[in-house]
């Protein structure tokens, strides 16, 4: 591409940013240049100061925040600070992470109408621009509805209008799809790359989950912990050359470059470096690596070494809402030491059967038994102790200023003698790598161990079951491999687990049973691997196939004489 | 035909008789009043009577009680007339049962006229007209508007930490202490939540170039016009009708003095 021979759009020197004048800045000496119609790609570690570096981009830090920085950004040559109060927001705009907290109309129409409001567009072009843009995004339909009734997906393509009808130059996403599920963010994803070949603005995206970005990417900048630049390239000189410096910051390096790395043993020939799934499967097939990903299924249990037995079930489980049902005739049963994961689409009830599950919610019909025992007949208290319910967002599960005293909560309302308190919580401490934040506010913590006290904090029995709801949502790569470890760890004692997830890979890789609650009714129960061959049944819960079978399937595709089923396969590699 | 008057005329229209009924205190101005509000609400409203009767009914069942409470204590002023019956040592006057019944149609006429705007007024709207106007500035408009959207979302944040705590052990609060320490265990949750989020929509809107500036144009262009003060002269004069009906018919009474 001949972008260079091009001035810059935005063009940092220098840049340094930081919230406390005393304390060391968070983004240090940046210098680089996005240039017109470029696509670039940023990474680093959660808290390298990715977002606010978002945000100094379209010159609303440091005033937002009485930050300060250092060094200057400059728009097509012009400082960002001699822009006039909300003119270099019609040139860069953000679209942000959380679909809950970008909107201050009710319904849809409003919003974008808001944009041009603020743009002083005449009132007669308003209506026009409102339904062009809700075409160009696919929202026609829902031009009149509440914002609040529309899936994350689509809550993220209003901001996403709202923000084109700025017809910005630079477009900066920030982990606009960290809050979606796997269907959506490739959705969104398609739906950006169509709108850039039409409406040529430049990209800067923030993200941790790159796979599905990758081929779009013209360059790729990753930041440190310590907020310098680490790297700055060509996607393929970033991913197949630096793999190890990423590594060792912390970051994720694309599925797709692991496959290639693994099988090369880090040794790519600079002429064919894949970076879409497509150029990964022609890769392999022309490099002779014809066999296929196999499951790295990991079974931390080893059968035979523990004795199996049912310690969840629930028969023909149904719960209404008011007039909506729910739940319909549900069955489920959960033996010890067993991991099952329930998917299916927002709004499918999945949430709903694990509160009930739970036994925060009553059901209407049907039996639910604990450890053999009917859940009428457990004492609240006692049954809090056998099983452990972890929340999507874990603040919502702290009550007490300190993380000691939060684990030690669940032990001090039991009785628990003051010695034995202290033993436990030092060694679930330890365990939780939480020692060092001992008498920190729980608020305070990182994300990360944010997750981690709040399983921590369902531990000091080890309990029979733990359900989960959705852990590993808006979550980073290293958080989620970790929480994993701790699964597995509560696993081999014999700790029965569920998950309620989008996340297939996580299903693949780690689940030995899989439910799919569709329409409030369980659609399909069975084996991970059985569950990949029902394309009718991932259409319609909206699922995605985890990485290791697309790229299975792709090959297959390729030789479809070598198999005999490859031919029907073909529809469920769209998703 | 009622959602499509001015939100800030239609406030007025409102909110001006029901200041004056305040001073009526017999009872046929404001019975003349509620009929008028009601009919007006249904024939040119387009409100479902199930919805209106919904919201109605505990007026009813408050303004009933307010008119048997003062008919049971009148002040001096309304403790004349005959006995028309006794409770126990209760004695209820003539002159007490009317300004009981009086105050219960005032209370009815204010709910009337409060659900009257309530149910065909859009928030959103009302926000818009107030800014278009009354001058509110922008800043606020939009703060409140998006203060708004929260509400649910509040609701259904507290909802979650009950569940939360209830899964760690934390039983029903007894005792004000172990409220206020309950109450505490939520709120520090909940606010922090809703500052951040705060602070993400007020970034939001600034990076749509929102600055708070009053020169803005509009996308719904609210205006007053003959309608509008057709409209609330109608409120108006329905007023002084049914004061100058009370009169004819010798009813008419403010603020303590028969005419």
């Amino acid at each position: 591409m001949s972008i260079k021979h091009h001035k810059p759009l935005l063009s940092l020197e220098n840049f340094s940013f930081g919230y406390d004048s005393d304390k060391e800045p968070l983004l240090k000496n940046l210098t680089f240049s996005i240039h017109p119609q470029e696509t670039i790609l940023c990474i680093g570690p959660s808290g390298s100061g990715k977002s606010s570096l978002s945000l100094c981009l379209n010159g609303l830090y440091p005033e937002a925040v009485e930050g300060w920085a250092k060094g200057e950004i400059m728009y097509n040559g012009t400082p960002l600070s001699h822009f006039k109060k909300g003119e270099i927001n019609k040139e860069i705009g953000v679209v942000f992470q959380d679909p809950e907290s970008q909107f201050c109309m009710v319904t849809v129409e409003n919003e974008l109408a808001f944009t041009l409001e603020n743009m002083k567009t005449p009132r007669e072009e308003m209506t026009g621009k409102i339904d062009d843009m809700l075409s160009a995004v696919g929202l026609t339909e829902e031009k009149h509805r509440a914002i609040h009734e529309l899936s994350g997906g689509n809550k993220q393509k209003v901001a996403l209008a709202s923000v084109l009808l700025l017809n910005p130059t630079l477009l900066i996403l920030d982990e606009p799809t960290a809050n979606l599920d796997p269907v959506s963010r490739l959705e969104f994803i398609e739906l950006i790359y169509s709108l850039k070949q039409e409406r040529g603005f430049a990209l800067f995206i923030i993200d941790h989950q790159l796979d599905d970005w990758l081929p779009l990417m013209d360059r790729v900048i990753a930041i440190n912990r310590r907020g310098n630049i680490l790297l700055e390239g060509k996607p393929e000189d970033v991913f197949y050359n630096e793999a190890e410096k990423l590594k060792e910051e912390g970051i994720h390096i694309p599925r797709i470059v692991e496959t290639v790395l693994d099988r090369q043993e880090g040794k790519v020939p600079e002429t064919y470096r894949p970076l879409s799934e497509a150029d990964l499967g022609s890769w392999m097939n022309v490099t002779g690596q014809m066999t296929s990903l196999i499951s790295e299924k990991i079974q931390p249990f080893d059968s035979g070494a523990n004795e199996v037995s049912e310690v969840l079930s629930i028969r023909n489980i149904s719960f209404s809402r008011g007039k909506q049902s729910i739940l319909k005739g549900i069955d489920l049963s959960l033996q010890s030491g067993e991991l099952i994961a329930i998917v299916g689409k927002n709004g499918a009830g999945k949430s709903t059967l694990l509160q009930v599950m739970s036994g925060i919610l009553a059901p209407k019909t049907g039996s639910r038994l604990l450890l053999n025992k009917q859940y009428e007949a457990w004492s609240e208290h006692e049954m809090r102790k056998v099983m452990g319910y972890v929340f999507q967002n874990p603040e919502h599960q702290f009550i007490t200023d300190t993380v000691y005293e939060e684990i030690a909560f669940g032990m001090k309302i039991n009785g628990v003698n003051q010695d034995k308190i202290e033993q436990n919580v030092n060694q679930l401490l330890k365990r939780f790598r939480l020692t060092s934040h001992k008498w920190s506010n729980p608020f305070a913590l990182s994300g990360g161990q944010k997750r981690r006290l709040s399983v921590a904090t369902m531990l000091e029995d080890t309990p029979s079951v733990l359900l989960f709801d959705e852990p590993t949502f808006g979550q980073d790569a290293q958080t989620t491999e970790e929480l994993m470890q701790m699964i597995q760890t509560l696993q081999r004692q014999g700790t029965a687990i569920v998950f309620v997830t989008h996340d297939m890979d996580l299903v693949d890789t780690y689940c030995e049973k899989v439910y799919v609650v569709y329409g409030g009714e369980v659609s399909f129960s069975g084996k991970p691997d059985e569950l990949w061959e029902r394309p009718e049944i991932l259409h319609h819960a909206k699922l995605r196939l985890p990485f290791r079978v697309r790229i299975n399937r792709l090959l297959e595709n390729l030789h479809p004489n070598e198999k005999k089923q490859g031919g029907v396969r073909a529809h469920a590699n769209i998703h | 035909m009622l959602t499509s008057i001015n939100p800030t005329m239609k406030a007025l229209a409102v909110l001006i008789p029901a200041l004056l009924l305040a001073f009526t205190f017999d009872p046929l101005t404001p019975f003349i009043y509620l009929v008028f509000t009601v009919a007006v609400t249904f024939l040119f409203g387009k409100v479902a009577f199930k919805r209106w009767i919904a919201m109605f009914s505990p007026f009813l069942l408050l303004a009933g009680s307010f008119a048997w409470m003062t008919m049971l204590h009148p002040s001096d002023t309304f403790s004349g007339g005959d006995v028309l019956f006794a409770i126990w040592s209760f004695q209820v006057t003539s002159d007490s049962f009317w300004a009981g019944i009086s105050l219960g149609l005032r209370s009815l006429s204010f709910a009337a006229l409060s659900l009257l705007f309530i149910l065909t007024t859009d928030s959103t709207k009302f926000m818009l007209s107030l800014m278009q106007q009354c001058k509110l500035p922008p800043k606020l408009t939009f703060g409140i508007l998006a203060g708004y959207r929260f509400l649910p979302t509040f609701r259904y944040e507290l909802q979650v930490l009950r569940q939360a705590h209830r899964i760690r052990g934390v039983g029903r609060a007894r005792g004000v202490k172990e409220r206020l320490h309950q109450f505490r265990r939520y709120a520090i949750p909940l606010f922090a939540n809703a500052i951040r989020k705060a602070e993400r929509v007020a970034l939001a809107m600034e990076s749509k170039g929102f600055t708070g500036e009053t020169d803005r144009t509009h996308y719904h262009e609210m205006t007053i016009d003959k309608r509008d003060w057709v409209f609330v002269s109608l409120f108006f004069v329905m007023f002084f009708v049914s004061v100058l009906l009370s009169y004819q018919l010798g009813f008419l009474n403010i603020f303590g003095n028969h005419f």
